[in-house]
């Protein structure tokens, strides 16, 4: 089994039987929707605009906790360098992780659509379905971009409080197309319509995943 | 090349400058039509902006060479074009703020170059936040390399997106394309006189830095051939 | 005469402006075996971690296989194994399913065999699809010991391989050093004093002062190198 198969299949295992991280991610998306449906007046207006928001939003914080947890394994009883001892390559290291930070992601996501559909007064229908790709790439970009800087503010005395400072300034880019991109998804549009979000939303996803892999190996030794 | 001479050199040079700066803006150059004298914040602002961009470059490039070559140099330089450039970076925020009062009526506006210019703010903020929050370790240097490098990576997709999502800067400013609503050659002799001048005062406050950090650097290497030493010459005892 | 498995040149590590270790000099041959004692904090367990590539030294050079530490490839890295103070095992596994994952990432031939093998000579086989979070400390250590020794390294590195475990498990743990030099790999070891146990043929080098230094007066060691008194320092 590759060593980026052995990873994954551990950190999915490990979540399987524990079922933390999960409950943490669904909890916190739905807590933060919560929040905005009462800071917006959401019950009474039906405004794709504040929907969109929202959602990524909840998505932002969830997939903060997410990267952070999917790190936070390896630090039980060392277990990181047992890793970087290994013949394990520290970008096949950084894939892996990606990996399951998307997974978690995804599934946090899917819980706070359906969370958004519910308190937002909208619609279960194609819209949604168009969410989904929109909702992909900004997973993978945040997921790439999260796992990067994780690993960095594990080690740091700022910790939980500076993840979010690094991640959200850089994040901007992706944060401004993605929820553009969901409002008009939400209010009908066709995918064709937001080429120029999606381009970016892509840019920033291709980029940010390079520059992981390629740099992880800076991130994640002693020392 | 003697270090103190560049330093003092880069002084007299910003001297002088900047007061051929101040008295082409508030005397020589005529204000521009539309906008009358708030105007003329533009002078300082568009050297502001160019300066906090470049610093931040700088910061990225010292990241590469520090990530490569492994020279606690290049951390250094590093650290001092983000502080540097992080007091250019906040009086550009500044003077836009001071600059949208009179022109737009509102201390704060979401225009594509002031937000851009504040995420970059945010990210000079959160590189600064890193190094105080963590000891002066070649691993922390590391990490700010990176953090430099992606950060910097991200620049253009911010100004993209931002450009996007939202402009109502008016047509007179330099553009990235080039061209420009300034018709008076006076206007543009000013612009660059400007730039020069606040580029100057960039070098030599970074090269104040600069020899700071070195300094400090040198001093804990030196402190550690000490402490070998020392402990080599106990050893025959 | 072999290629040296580990040798060093003048290796020095500060932590700050504290030198932990300096000018360390080392020379282990293939098949060969060395104690490193000395108390807390005198940096054995820094120069065990330099050696497996884990930090890099201040200054001079560690070389491992022929190849500089601080840059070694994924080839020479599975020929390495170490325990350390920390076991790298996790908790929410099974020690099965541990030893499953890292044989994986050491790409072992025979997992299934080989695990189960490693499981009986540590004793761990009644407990193996037990979580690793319900072990006492001597367990762990046994299943870190296992962990360690899976892949067949050529080089073993144990940081105090013996600490927390009773006379049964050391004797445990020295049989399988024992075996693992018969198969021809390099030992290095680190204890607090030398450890009382039977048949341990190992030279002995102290850490004293950031320096090593030899207890017998020898800088190579050699195959089969002289026993020291177990009783003395």
């Amino acid at each position: 089994m590759s060593g980026f198969a052995a990873v994954l299949r551990k950190d999915l295992r490990l979540e399987l039987r524990s079922g933390e991280s999960t409950l943490a991610l669904l909890a916190l998306s739905m807590l933060v929707l919560v929040v905005l449906v009462f800071a917006l007046d959401a019950a009474r207006v039906r405004s794709v605009d504040a929907a969109a928001g929202a959602l990524w939003v909840a998505m932002v914080f969830a997939g903060m906790l997410g990267a952070n947890r999917a790190l936070l394994a390896e630090r039980a009883n060392g277990a990181i360098r047992g890793l970087l001892l290994s013949p394990l390559d520290p970008a096949t290291l950084y894939a892996a992780k990606l990996a399951a930070a998307l997974i978690f992601m995804a599934i946090a996501e899917v819980g706070a659509v359906i969370l958004m559909v519910l308190f937002f007064n909208l619609e279960f229908d194609a819209s949604i379905a168009r969410l989904a790709p929109i909702l992909a790439l900004g997973a993978i970009g945040f997921s790439a971009l999260a796992t990067l800087l994780s690993a960095i503010t594990g080690r740091t005395r700022g910790g939980d409080m500076l993840l979010p400072i690094l991640v959200v300034p850089i994040f901007v880019p992706a944060l401004i197309a993605g929820v553009k991109a969901s409002a008009a998804a939400l209010a009908g549009m066709p995918l064709s319509s937001m080429g120029d979000w999606l381009k970016i939303m892509i840019a920033f996803d291709v980029l940010f995943v390079t520059a992981g892999y390629l740099l992880f190996e800076h991130v994640v030794g002693e020392d | 090349m003697n270090n103190s001479a560049i330093r003092n050199g880069l002084g007299y040079a910003t001297l002088a400058l900047m007061l051929t700066a101040l008295f082409m803006v508030f005397d020589y150059v005529p204000p521009e039509a539309e906008q009358g004298i708030a105007q003329l914040i533009f002078y300082f602002h568009v050297p502001l902006a160019w300066v906090a961009f470049a610093s931040f470059g700088l910061v990225a490039i010292a990241g590469v060479f520090y990530l490569w070559l492994g020279d606690q140099l290049w951390d250094d330089l590093g650290y001092a074009a983000a502080e540097t450039g992080m007091v250019f970076c906040t009086l550009m925020i500044v003077a836009g703020s001071i600059w949208a009062k009179p022109i737009w009526g509102t201390w704060w506006t979401w225009d594509s170059r002031l937000t851009t210019t504040f995420i970059l703010w945010l990210m000079y903020g959160g590189y600064l936040m890193l190094r105080a929050s963590a000891d002066d370790t070649p691993q922390v240097a590391r990490f700010a390399a990176v953090l430099g490098i992606v950060a910097v990576l991200d620049v253009p997709i911010v100004i993209a997106s931002v450009r996007l999502w939202r402009t109502i800067h008016p047509a007179v400013l330099v553009t990235k394309q080039g061209g420009h609503g300034l018709e008076d050659p006076r206007m543009v002799a000013t612009l660059l006189v400007c730039l020069a001048a606040f580029t100057a005062l960039w070098a030599w406050l970074l090269m104040l830095r600069f020899t700071q950090l070195r300094t400090r650097s040198k001093m804990g290497a030196l402190a550690m051939r000490i402490a070998f030493a020392t402990a080599a010459a106990s050893d025959g005892k | 005469m072999s290629a040296p498995v580990v040798e060093t040149h003048g290796l020095a590590k500060t932590y700050g402006p504290a030198p932990v270790l300096r000018d360390v000099e080392l020379r282990l041959l293939p098949g060969a075996g060395a104690f490193v004692i000395g108390g807390n904090g005198c940096g054995k367990s820094t120069l065990l971690r330099i050696l497996a590539g884990l930090e890099a030294p201040s200054s001079g050079r560690a070389l491992v296989f022929g190849q500089d530490t601080r840059k070694l490839a994924a080839r020479y890295r599975r020929r390495i194994g170490m325990m350390a103070h920390q076991s790298f095992l996790y908790p929410n596994l099974t020690a099965r399913e541990n030893l499953e994952f890292f044989g994986d990432l050491y790409s072992i031939a025979n997992p299934h065999a080989s695990i189960d093998q490693w499981l009986a000579r540590v004793g761990l086989a009644d407990v193996a699809d037990t979580r690793v979070r319900t072990f006492s400390r001597g367990m762990e250590q046994r299943l870190s010991a296992a962990r360690a020794m899976l892949a067949d390294p050529a080089l073993l590195l144990l940081d105090e391989p013996f600490a927390s475990l009773d006379h049964d498990g050391a004797e445990t743990i020295a049989k399988s050093i024992h075996a693992a030099i018969e198969r021809g790999a390099s030992v290095i070891a680190t204890a607090h004093g030398v450890p009382e146990i039977e048949g341990v043929e190992f030279a002995v080098f102290e850490i004293s002062r950031g320096l090593l230094v030899p207890r017998e007066h020898k800088e190579e060691v050699r195959r089969g190198g002289r026993i020291r008194s177990l009783l003395g320092r």
